[in-house]
């Protein structure tokens, strides 16, 4: 009777435990996502989201917007993601395919974890280094390369989890049909296309938010992207620009540019959602 | 004529090994029933003979095993050749992640089959299992949609699709529900004079009911084996005896 009682109330107190820790989480999002919009909404104009910034727009009384920085972003973080599911994606299926357990597969999740922890202004330098050596001038293509050295360990270690999920039987199942590995890689895709296009769009948060690995590489500019030599503008650097200036109307500028940031995002991953609900009519659970 | 001969066949996992000098010779166009208890070697031995064996990477193989008269274990042999001319039907239906119509599109599509009649094809191997009727307006849907009897049969029509020569059946029926597993028996039985048939069950009467040859494993090793009627009515071994009476297993 003692012992019932006690197994309830530990059921009980663990699982206000884990409300108050998902409280916790939920408030500070909504915090973060608050203040952004309480201190932003005021600055946010349709001027803001469809012109490039003109004279003095960091003294206060300039006028135009962020659009530059909109679709440098945009690029940015699009090239970077694009770039590096196109390393991650094969990786991800040979070692899952062609080396399934073997030594080659651990040491490099080992490299990509490391790689996942490395702060993003260390690729930025590296990038840096890189562009020097090769004589270039911060683009939007040393931007994009910088950015996608960022995320490639974040999509191709969730891809590598992903692929680890599937079943074990699709290997049998394909193979008995006498698959070659080709083949059986295309079916393994059917079944994780929903996963990768999760990892995609983690990848491109990531790389869309990212100020300190575009800082070097990808410049900053006034001007809409011209090309994939010249310097892009980007919003992180702009948030970052407006809110370092002394004048009040440009900090709340910074606000609006992450409140649009924001919702780019938020956007991205509701279509994601859509299209993986719709990808996954097939998926085997 | 015996399409498959099993000669001298020993499989290692790791340091256990699994088969001990297997030798058998698996009869044409006739119902094989491998039996034995759990952990005997029985999938073992029935995932040589596509060479399925060899995904797993712990496994050592040693021994011949004739197809047609050519070892398959030999060197320079096209494995997706042999998996192509012996099918599996495995023990959980386990349909691809695609619709009911590509899952039996699948094998005529990669091994070039179809010469554009590919839908002919898909309905004539969903007739052969009785699916037909059943599936004809949703043939888009994904195949996850069926019940655990239609799925199995669903695996069966991908399996016939790729044309193969001998079917293997790993507890085909184990985990489906009494009247489906009954389903799939009459089936299998009907496909005695297209396929040489090899089946695994640990169901000593569905093998009473199905087979026309029994093998019998014990331990990694094979004790008996011969006509069924001769090793249902007369076993030469005491381990056999004692399996069919079920004092041990």
């Amino acid at each position: 009777m003692k012992r019932k009682k006690l197994r309830r109330a530990e059921d009980l107190f663990f699982t206000w435990v884990m409300r108050a820790c998902l409280m916790t989480a939920a408030v500070v999002l909504g915090l973060i996502l608050f203040v952004i919009f309480w201190r932003g909404i005021g600055a946010l104009s349709w001027e803001m989201v469809s012109q490039p910034p003109s004279g003095g727009f960091y003294l206060s009384q300039g006028g135009g917007g962020v659009f530059h920085a909109i679709v440098g972003s945009l690029y940015l973080a699009a090239g970077a993601t694009l770039l590096a599911s196109l390393i991650a994606v094969p990786v991800v299926l040979y070692i899952h395919v062609y080396s399934p357990n073997g030594r080659l597969a651990n040491n490099l999740r080992l490299a990509l974890d490391i790689m996942w922890g490395i702060p993003s202004i260390v690729y930025g330098a590296f990038g840096f280094a890189l562009m020097i050596y090769l004589g270039m001038r911060a683009s939007l293509l040393a931007g994009i390369i910088t950015l996608a050295l960022v995320v490639l360990p974040i999509l191709a270690r969730t891809f590598d989890e992903v692929v680890s999920m599937a079943p074990r039987h699709l290997h049998e199942t394909t193979f008995s049909l006498g698959s070659t590995r080709l083949e059986f890689l295309g079916v393994l895709l059917r079944q994780t296309v929903p996963g990768l296009l999760t990892a995609v769009l983690l990848a491109f948060g990531r790389g869309i938010g990212d100020a300190a690995s575009v800082l070097f590489t990808a410049g900053f500019t006034n001007n809409m992207p011209e090309g994939l030599l010249r310097p892009v503008a980007s919003l992180p650097l702009a948030v970052f620009f407006q809110l370092g200036t002394p004048f009040p109307e440009v900090q709340a500028r910074a606000y609006a540019s992450a409140l649009i940031l924001t919702v780019i995002i938020l956007t991205i991953s509701i279509l994601a959602q859509l299209s993986i609900s719709r990808l996954g009519r097939h998926v085997i659970r | 004529m015996q399409p498959l001969s099993i000669r001298k066949l020993n499989v290692w996992y790791g340091k256990q090994q699994a088969l001990k000098d297997i030798t058998v010779d698996i009869p044409y166009h006739q119902i094989t029933a491998i039996i034995g208890p759990s952990g005997c070697g029985k999938s073992t031995l029935l995932k040589s003979f596509n060479r399925l064996l060899d995904l797993n990477e712990q496994v050592r193989i040693n021994g011949q095993i004739l197809f047609d008269g050519e070892n398959i274990y030999a060197p320079g042999v096209d494995v997706t050749d042999i998996r192509t001319r012996i099918g599996l039907l495995a023990q959980k239906p386990f349909p691809l992640p695609m619709s009911i119509y590509d899952n039996v599109a699948y094998g005529p599509r990669i091994h070039g089959l179809a010469n554009g009649n590919l839908s002919q094809i898909v309905t004539a191997q969903l007739q052969a299992v009785g699916l037909w009727d059943e599936v004809k307006e949703r043939l888009k849907d994904p195949a996850t949609g069926l019940s655990g009897g239609q799925q199995q049969r669903l695996c069966l029509a991908r399996t016939l699709a790729v044309q193969p020569e001998v079917l293997l059946c790993d507890e085909s029926t184990a985990s489906l529900d009494p009247i489906s597993a009954r389903g799939i028996e009459e089936l299998l039985r009907g496909f005695k004079d297209k396929y040489t048939l090899v089946l695994v069950t640990h169901d000593i009467d569905q093998a009473r009911r199905l087979a026309d040859y029994v093998i019998f494993m014990w331990l990694g090793e094979l004790v008996e084996h011969g006509p069924a009627r001769r090793f249902f009515e007369q076993p030469q071994q005491e381990l056999t005896q004692a399996y069919l009476a079920r004092e041990i297993g």
